[in-house]
């Protein structure tokens, strides 16, 4: 029974930091943007895309896949932050909605287009279990448990010590302090994207061995299992996203074995309709003043 | 013999933001007919004290009796609804991407239609009532001096123009008293003039009570039969115009204590 | 008066009325003028273009960004298949019923939602499809779950010793747009009321408005509740078309879809919805565009609209409408 329970969490914490690492890039998006991408998930079912492509018709090992899968990301992160996500910057919220909602349908529809909508099988990864402690653990899960680690450990470092961290960090703080001082704010913006972007294309590549299937509608589970993490975990809060992103893959793990499976997508989105009714006020900005 | 009620009267208002208390402990009162003046140096409580009184902000403690109603804790649009209590906003807000007249309506509508229900209506009674918000409009909109750019977009005027719209919205509805959040900020000398005039008209014609926070001296001296001075969130002074401008401590308040 | 002005007067002759003939002609008539499939495709058009008119005093006068249409559809259509099926209740009490219900839904998740600002308000909404979606996926006793309800019958009118029933694609056809030109009017009213001025202050400036003694909060939530009302009759004519309701039926995309109705028509325009949903519904139906595509198509789109095409059509539309009546 606590041997259960415990093999669940631990599962919650492998998902959880699926979800992370695509989380991570949101919130920062969102930090210099002001603005939910609502394409967000689509740059992870990208890479996924990109790798499973790599294996299954180029014939490509798996780490070269992963490659692949990041620099196809890459390239269309590119394309779209140069074409639109620069456009955001300073534009209203409801803009940025628009366009990233925009952003999501065209991506995922031109994948469906041209791979079909059908599931894929994706072969490949570290998939012999080892055991640990007892447990009988993926290699591939243990692999996505320490990437998850390197990366926010990573970007904790890049936030505060480099550069472009320290742009972003100005840029979310004020846009218009940061024109005034000479930073380039567009490009601030089209690198923060991108790097979340690539982020969330090594999830997915990271994941795909694990969930096997890969399809176009991927992306947008994931989009929706994201917004409630950074919104739980403070927008633009590195490390409360990660907190955050954890709690709900236990969460999700939890129920789909307490509850049942069917119930595991809506925690999220449940969470979150809580989580703003409890504090409407207190996630964005107040009343509006003159 | 009795003594008449005041119009508003504002008892130990207080307010903070976490530590720092905005308002504190502040009691005033407003007469009928009077136009009143608040002034103090910046941050000395003034916008803080006008969002407490007409229910943009709650106060933390203290009473607002408007004409002898308790009004503490009415919402924004309930105070100018029910109460008549109007207020300006320093930035000049206009509904932009409407014409003039459109503004001056809205501004009358909640005042001239009995319940929400009531707005949704079509019929003869509603777009008489609205023949008639139309006409006191208009004739709003001439004594404003806006009657060439009536069909215009709010949001083509000049700022100074804008500022006009807004003032005759708030005698659309008749109302008894008016708090003016700095009136002349940011608008030129000429239209200064027509604002004051139109203060001063509003006031005598229409018997309108007003509360004015202004920065500029000569107007508050001009306007104001009574000054009352905020310092770091507490009333410092009250009293007529020409004394205050003498009083050694609004000196030293302004000069910086 | 001089010659050159009668001249100009004679030619700026006001063509709107003739004009709005030969549309309502057209209307009427359209059945018999194209083939089946395109009276598929209008229809197809009228039924989205009800929760569209919902999203427009929503977004276009009201100023709240919402994708929760989608949902008060899918609630309309299930209310509406589940009286039919289990029931046996005539068209019109279903339709009556698909809207109160979905109007009374929208009151508790309106009273939370509308507390929030901008993008939260967007989130919450979607979180309304996405619980909506599982709900009617799981709620297996009520909604038979993946399977659907099926088999809802035709619609049924009965009218004291008169009785018929609404079959083939034709009659459906008139129906829809019975249907559609009733709600075209009710939402032309409610902007033209003087509650539709109080609706574009709030868009325009809330703070100005709510000091000007316009209680915001409450047209708010009557606009929120009035949209779904629009919504759940959309749903309910839906439901009795496809005669089968699934949990498909709570789509983003469905969301997604009428807001481009609304903003590629012209948000804060009644004409603009309808034209919208004719082009952007109607046309590609009636082309056959395959759903990627289409998608894809939408997806363009929205960008476009967003930053390039602020207004929409509905810009056009009035220089049309004011060039044929001679208006300069």
């Amino acid at each position: 029974m606590l041997s259960t329970v415990l093999e669940q969490v631990v599962n919650g914490i492998v998902t959880g930091s699926v979800y992370a690492i695509v989380a991570v890039g949101m919130t920062m998006i969102f930090g210099v943007l002001r603005a939910i991408n609502f394409a967000h998930g689509e740059y992870y079912m990208l890479g996924t895309f990109g790798a499973w492509f790599a294996v299954d018709y180029l014939g490509l090992s798996y780490e070269a896949s992963i490659v692949v899968g990041i620099l196809a990301t890459i390239v269309v992160a590119y394309v779209v932050g140069q074409l639109v996500m620069r456009r955001m910057v300073g534009a209203p919220a409801e803009s940025g909605v628009l366009a990233t909602l925009g952003i999501a349908l065209i991506l995922q529809n031109a994948v469906i287009f041209v791979f079909g909508g059908g599931y894929k099988f994706f072969s490949g990864g570290y998939i012999e279990p080892i055991s640990i402690l007892g447990f009988s653990l993926a290699q591939q899960r243990i692999l996505i448990l320490v990437v998850c680690l390197v990366v926010f450990v990573g970007l904790e470092l890049m936030v505060t010590y480099s550069r472009l961290g320290m742009a972003m960090r100005a840029v979310s703080q004020n846009v218009e302090c940061c024109e005034v001082v000479g930073i380039d704010v567009p490009q601030v913006v089209l690198r923060t994207f991108i790097l979340g972007a690539a982020l969330a294309a090594l999830s997915g590549v990271l994941t795909a061995p694990v969930n096997v299937s890969v399809y176009g509608g991927m992306g947008e589970l994931i989009t929706f299992k994201t917004l409630p993490i950074i919104i739980m975990g403070g927008l633009g809060n590195v490390r409360g996203t990660f907190f955050a992103a954890m709690i709900l893959g236990i969460a999700e793990s939890l129920v789909a074995t307490y509850v049942g499976l069917q119930f595991r997508d809506t925690v999220g989105f449940a969470t979150l309709i809580l989580v703003l009714m409890w504090r409407p006020y207190g996630l964005f900005s107040t009343q509006a003043r003159f | 013999m009795t003594v008449p009620l005041p119009l508003l009267e504002i008892k130990n208002l207080t307010k903070s933001y976490g530590a720092v208390k905005a308002v504190a402990d502040v009691s005033i009162h407003i007469d009928r007919g009077e136009i009143a003046g608040l002034i103090g140096p910046n941050g000395s409580g003034k916008s803080t004290f006008f969002d407490c009184s007409t229910g943009l902000a709650r106060p933390d403690a203290g009473t607002v009796i408007l004409d002898g109603q308790d009004i503490t804790g009415w919402s924004l649009n309930r105070i100018a609804r029910e109460g008549r209590m109007l207020r300006s906003f320093q930035k000049t807000v206009t509904f932009k991407a409407l014409d003039v007249e459109e503004n001056l309506i809205i501004a009358g509508q909640m005042f001239t239609f009995p319940s929400i229900a009531a707005t949704f209506g079509l019929g003869k009674r509603s777009r008489s009532r609205i023949d008639g918000l139309r006409e006191r409009a208009r004739e709003l909109i001439k004594m404003a001096g806006l009657w060439d750019v009536r069909h215009q977009p709010a949001g083509n005027l000049s700022g100074g123009q804008q500022k006009l719209i807004q003032f005759a919205s708030m005698l659309m509805p008749e109302p008894k008293l008016i708090l003016l959040d700095e009136p002349m900020a940011g608008i030129n000398p000429k239209i200064i003039e027509r604002v004051v005039d139109t203060i001063l008209y509003a006031n005598r014609s229409l018997g309108v009570s007003f509360l004015v926070i202004e920065h500029n001296i000569d107007v508050v001296t001009s306007i104001c039969q009574r000054v009352i001075v905020l310092d770091q969130g507490a009333k410092l002074v009250e009293g007529l115009p020409h004394d205050i401008v003498q009083d050694q401590r609004v000196r030293e308040a302004y000069l910086g204590g | 008066m001089s010659l050159t002005e009668t001249v100009q007067q004679a030619r700026r002759r006001d063509l709107r009325i003739p004009l709005a003939a030969v549309l309502v002609v057209i209307a009427l008539a359209a059945p018999y003028i194209g083939s089946r499939y395109v009276t598929h495709s209008l229809i197809i058009a009228l039924i989205f273009m009800l929760p569209a008119h919902g999203l427009n005093l929503l977004v276009g006068y009201t100023g709240l960004l919402s994708l929760a249409q989608a949902a008060f559809f899918g609630i309309g259509a299930y209310t509406a298949g589940l009286l039919a099926v289990t029931y046996g209740t005539p068209f019109y009490v279903n339709l009556i019923a698909a809207g109160v219900v979905s109007g009374a839904i929208a009151l508790p998740l309106g009273i939370p939602a509308l507390r929030l600002r901008s993008t939260s308000f967007v989130m919450c909404t979607l979180g309304f499809v996405i619980i909506g979606q599982a709900i009617s996926k799981n709620w297996v006793s009520l909604t038979r779950g993946d399977m659907g309800l099926s088999g809802i019958p035709k619609p049924y009118f009965e009218l004291g010793p008169l009785s018929f029933s609404v079959s083939g694609t034709t009659n459906f056809y008139y129906l829809a747009l019975a249907i559609g030109a009733l709600a075209t009017f009710a939402a032309w009213a409610i902007v033209r009321s003087p509650a539709g001025r109080n609706m574009v202050a709030i868009r325009e400036n809330e703070t100005l408005a709510e000091s000007l003694g316009v209680p915001t909060w409450h047209y708010k939530l009557i606009v929120f509740m009035l949209s779904a009302v629009f919504a759940g009759i959309g749903g309910c004519l839906y439901a009795y078309y496809l005669t089968v309701v699934s949990p498909l039926t709570f789509q983003m995309y469905y969301s997604t879809t009428m807001l481009i109705i609304v903003l590629g028509g012209g948000a804060g325009m009644i004409s603009g919805t309808v034209f919208g949903s004719l082009l952007f519904v109607g046309l590609t139906e009636a082309l056959r565009i395959t759903p990627e595509l289409r998608m894809i198509a939408y997806g363009f789109c929205l960008l476009v609209l967003v930053f390039w095409f602020k207004k929409g059509f509905a810009p056009l539309i009035n220089r049309f409408w004011n060039v044929i009546g001679g208006v300069k």
